[in-house]
């Protein structure tokens, strides 16, 4: 016990510096970007309208006022800093004086959810049919779903989303093509509204499995090829144990470790959003909020988004430390 | 197995339900009583906010400027629903004093806010001075340098007096494509801080009021006001849509799905090659020219900009090389398909420009001349659009239009002919000499050009700068070029780049009237090396001759006769200087679908600028029936 508690505060060091270091280098790649949100705030505002180029520079000072760029560096940073401790972004400079948090508690449900069932029902099946297809060989349909799994594993993400878009929203339009959920949809009747949401994920959803399911699957099948020649499998095998139940109790749940490590860091991942997959898809989420925001210049929003993905990529990945030792006894706390 | 095989029959079923539920329409509104535009803003980050007076907070073209503002004054850039100029919430045109420091407005009666209160000269007013009292609000900086006081000294009339002679300054208050809309002061005047106030609901002047918005920015629904006709739209009778809708479409190949589908009724824009898989598989589309190139030629005129302070474009016979290396007719193949109106001045060839400009220019411009050195070249070639006619018939076929004047408008006035004769010529003069197949400065280094392009955020002025740093490099110039993507405005401003594909020109297009963009060539706002440079002298340009005629302009009315011919001399200035190369109109591929309203604006039919997001493109309202009844 005095071990993992050792190996548990010096878990909780290395989180505290990774997040650290990591913010830190967020907020200096996002201030020294050349894209300054003053000038992409005036030109937003100007760029249609009459104007004149004194009134520009009257502008371009109420907004250095407005948006808090007066200071020098260091008390930007400081102040940086004094918020974020206390989990305030500030406002966000593209849609100035709405709070960067707010911009982000709308958009992330809709990434949490859409990655969420993405990433499980991925995880889920790939591991599922892996397993499946690393301990019956012979299965043609197996095979055939190597084939395909493997055939599309190379294709680069935004084609799949394409033909996706082209066959289920032209060819054959029996899906939505575009949003979250339908236009003027009525949020207050729970189910409908949820059973309108399970709908317009459905591309996004199978375009994101289309490309993902393969490395799981790939994955656990060479896992479970190692794994049905360990001895305890021929031994069980002789025993005449029912091969379903040697599936899943000994050769699944065995192979399963590696598995559960990369689900671990892809579910902390799933704050960054899936910057293409809400293109596309025109889906609400985070994604489209960042680019947006680097398009904007906007730091305080660019940086909110990104904070949050370091705290929770690096809590998953102490999580995972920290059960480790729990869950599997041959990993030892040192 | 039997997993295999249950989760094979789910799917299948799950597909089977949803074939009910894909089409993109507001549950409980007809699809037939409603238009569906999109909004090329896309997702708006802060749905709720509809205060259009603050700084960039919220979304403006959602349907919030075209339907739900208004303003005193409005110019559209086709012909009009009676003619260009638009007298809106103003009974008359504006009247200014002998020495433009002061401009009366006459205000008209029985406008009426949608919930129900008058539009008076109070909130006129209450507008100004809020905008002037709260420096971060939108047009605050405008109203602060030129308004001394407002006040109205008799019932519907408000006058300003200003603080320096401004004979332009009803500008401010005239759509283009935007213009200072106007405040309920019976609602600000309630708010703790109007910087902070985010207006939600927004209370309408238009003929339309809100009807629903998308807590997540993709889409607004705007739905027509019972007393539309007590709005300054209602003059010009019933608006057709009951309902507008303003959408996120997505990405170009989407945008182009949802109209092939019916689901998009005004796409905003789309690629060239977007517009023509329609134009071959939609028969229900419309658009602004009947055929080939079927864009809208917006009043902007994307050219190539020199840095005018980099040394090594100083000299005019540089600029004029280069101009002359170009081959206009592969520019428009490379960025439009064949699909751009060229226009060899520095105005673009639209709305009623040709009229003004470009037809009148016709001989001045045959005749030109230039003195390379060598000898005397006349560079005009008024043929080209007939020559990228002849380009594109026999792919095209039918689609290419055969009457000459047609020609002209779909492909422009003429063009310069490359020649790269006169261009070595030229460079020779200038004291460039060539060594084998390079091209040297006066000073012996080898002559390089860096074209700015801004990438894949505008693939078309992309693929006309590649093309013509491909032209000027066969000729033994090391050109490259520069992609800025997200950079572009921030390199533009600070002055960051040798040359530049964009434009400084925009114009009203339905008025000669150039000061639009014009008074702010001025030298006196052309920023020093190394500072921003404000909007819109890119080039950074100073020009004795060009200040005199800015400064003529602002002497005279925005109606005076004299304002063209002034056009003019500016436009002959350009030729003779070429501190930007003009090449063509910034073409807008808006594709209308006629499947559930007709009426659209066309180029037969030029009632309205049918691009979605410019304010007056509100007129198309009163013109679009169902074609469902």
């Amino acid at each position: 016990m005095r071990a993992y508690l050792t190996y548990l505060s010096k878990r909780l060091v290395q989180f505290a510096v990774v997040v650290f270091v990591g913010i830190n280098i967020t907020y200096l790649v996002t201030h020294m970007t050349p894209i300054d949100p003053v000038e992409q705030s005036i030109s937003a505002a100007t760029s249609f309208g009459s104007t004149s180029p004194e009134a520009i520079e009257m502008m371009r000072q109420s907004l250095r006022q407005l948006y808090g760029l007066e200071g020098s560096p260091w008390e930007q940073y400081v102040s940086f800093w004094k918020r974020i401790l206390v989990g305030d972004f500030g406002p966000s400079l593209s849609a100035f004086p709405t709070p960067v948090s707010q911009l982000i508690l709308r958009a992330l449900p809709w990434t949490v959810g859409l990655l969420l069932v993405s990433t499980l029902l991925t995880w889920f099946l790939g591991n599922l049919l892996g397993g499946l297809a690393g301990y019956y060989r012979n299965s043609r349909v197996l095979r055939a779903f190597g084939v395909i799994s493997m055939a599309l594993k190379p294709i680069p993400y935004y084609v799949v989303a394409l033909v996706l878009l082209i066959i289920f929203g032209f060819l054959w339009p029996v899906l939505p093509i575009s949003g979250g959920a339908t236009m003027a949809s009525d949020r207050s009747n729970t189910f409908a509204f949820a059973l309108d949401v399970a709908v317009h994920s459905i591309l996004p959803v199978l375009s994101l499995m289309a490309v993902g399911i393969g490395g799981w699957f790939m994955g656990m099948r060479s896992l479970v090829s190692n794994v049905v020649t360990e001895d305890y499998v021929i031994y069980a095998e002789l025993a005449g144990v029912k091969r379903n139940r040697i599936l899943g109790s000994y050769v699944i749940r065995n192979a399963l470790g590696p598995q559960v490590t990369g689900l671990a860091l892809q579910l902390g991942a799933i704050f960054n959003g899936a910057i293409i997959t809400e293109y596309v898809f025109g889906y609400p989420g985070v994604g489209s909020l960042l680019i947006s925001a680097v398009h904007a210049g906007d730091y305080s929003l660019v940086l909110g988004i990104t904070t949050i993905s370091i705290v929770a990529v690096s809590a998953t990945v102490l999580l995972i430390d920290l059960l480790y030792p729990l869950i599997d006894p041959r990993v030892e706390a040192r | 197995m039997r997993i295999l095989r249950l989760l094979t029959l789910a799917s299948g079923l799950a597909l089977a339900a949803t074939t009910a539920m894909s089409q993109t329409t507001v549950p409980g509104v007809p699809r037939n009583e409603t238009i569906i535009l999109e909004n090329p803003e896309g997702t708006i980050k802060n749905p709720g906010w509809f205060n259009i007076w603050t700084i960039n907070a919220g979304g403006q073209w959602t349907g919030l400027h075209q339907l739900a503002l208004d303003t005193l004054w409005y110019i559209d850039p086709e012909r009009g629903l009676e003619g260009a100029w638009q007298n809106s919430l103003a009974a008359e045109k504006p009247i200014y004093n002998e020495d433009f420091t002061e401009m009366t407005v006459k205000l008209r009666p029985g406008i009426y806010w949608s919930d129900g209160v008058e539009f008076t000269p109070d909130d006129l007013i209450y507008t100004v001075e809020t905008q002037i009292k709260n420096r971060g609000m939108r047009w605050s900086a405008l109203l602060a340098l030129n308004v001394e006081s407002v006040s109205s000294p008799e019932p519907w009339t408000v006058r300003f007096k200003l603080k320096r002679q401004n004979s332009r300054f009803h500008s401010l208050f005239t759509v283009r494509f935007n213009g200072i809309w106007m405040m309920p002061k019976h609602v600000f005047e309630k708010a703790a801080d109007p910087q902070k106030f985010d207006f939600n609901p927004p209370v309408s002047l238009g003929a339309y009021k809100l009807h629903s918005y998308d807590p997540d920015g993709k889409w607004y629904v705007w739905q027509k006001r019972d007393d539309w006709q007590r709005t300054t739209l209602g003059r010009y009778g019933e608006p057709g849509p009951k309902y507008a809708a303003y959408i996120d479409p997505g990405p170009p190949d989407k945008r182009v799905i949802a109209q092939l589908n019916h689901n998009l009724d005004v796409v905003h824009d789309v690629a060239p090659e977007g517009m023509f898989t329609l134009s071959k598989q939609s028969p229900s589309l419309k658009t602004w020219f009947k055929n080939f190139p079927f864009a809208h030629p917006d009043p902007t005129l994307p050219s190539v900009i020199f840095n005018m302070q980099n040394p090594a474009f100083q000299n005019r016979d540089v600029r004029w090389a280069l101009a002359l290396l170009i081959d206009a007719k592969a520019v428009s193949m490379a960025s439009y398909r064949g699909a751009a109106t060229l226009s060899p001045i520095g105005i673009p060839p639209t709305g009623t420009h040709p009229d003004d400009y470009h037809i009148p220019l016709q001989d001045w411009l045959a005749s030109y001349e230039i003195d390379t050195g060598k000898s005397k070249i006349k560079p005009y070639d008024p043929n080209i659009g007939n020559q990228i006619a002849d380009m594109l018939r026999p792919t095209m076929k039918e689609q290419i239009p055969t009457d000459p004047a047609e020609i002209r408008k779909a492909f422009g006035y003429g063009w310069w002919k490359p020649n790269p004769q006169a261009a070595a010529e030229l460079l020779e003069k200038a004291g460039y000499t060539k060594r084998g197949n390079a091209w040297y400065t006066p000073d012996g280094k080898l002559f390089s050009i860096k074209l700015m392009v801004e990438g894949d955020s505008r693939p078309i002025l992309t693929r006309a700068g590649t093309m013509i740093v491909q032209q000027w490099r066969q000729f033994g110039i090391d050109a490259k070029t520069e992609v800025a993507q997200g950079t572009m405005l921030d390199r533009r401003n600070a002055g960051d780049f040798e040359t530049l594909i964009s434009w400084s020109v925009e114009t009203y297009g339905g008025h000669p009237d150039l000061s639009y963009f014009l008074d702010s060539w001025h030298s006196q706002f052309v920023a020093a090396p190394g500072k921003t440079q404000s909007p819109r002298n890119w080039q950074r340009w100073s020009n004795p001759e060009l200040d005199k005629i800015i400064e003529e302009v602002r002497r005279i009315s925005f109606d005076d006769k004299r304002t063209v011919e002034l056009g003019r001399e500016y436009a002959k200035l350009i030729v003779r200087e070429m501190p930007i190369i003009p090449l063509m109109a910034y073409n807008v591929f808006t594709a209308m679908d006629e499947t559930y309203w007709t009426g659209y604006p066309t180029a037969e039919d030029p009632y309205a600028n049918p691009v979605p997001n410019w304010g007056n493109s509100r007129s198309m309202m009163v013109r679009l029936k169902p074609k469902q009844q």
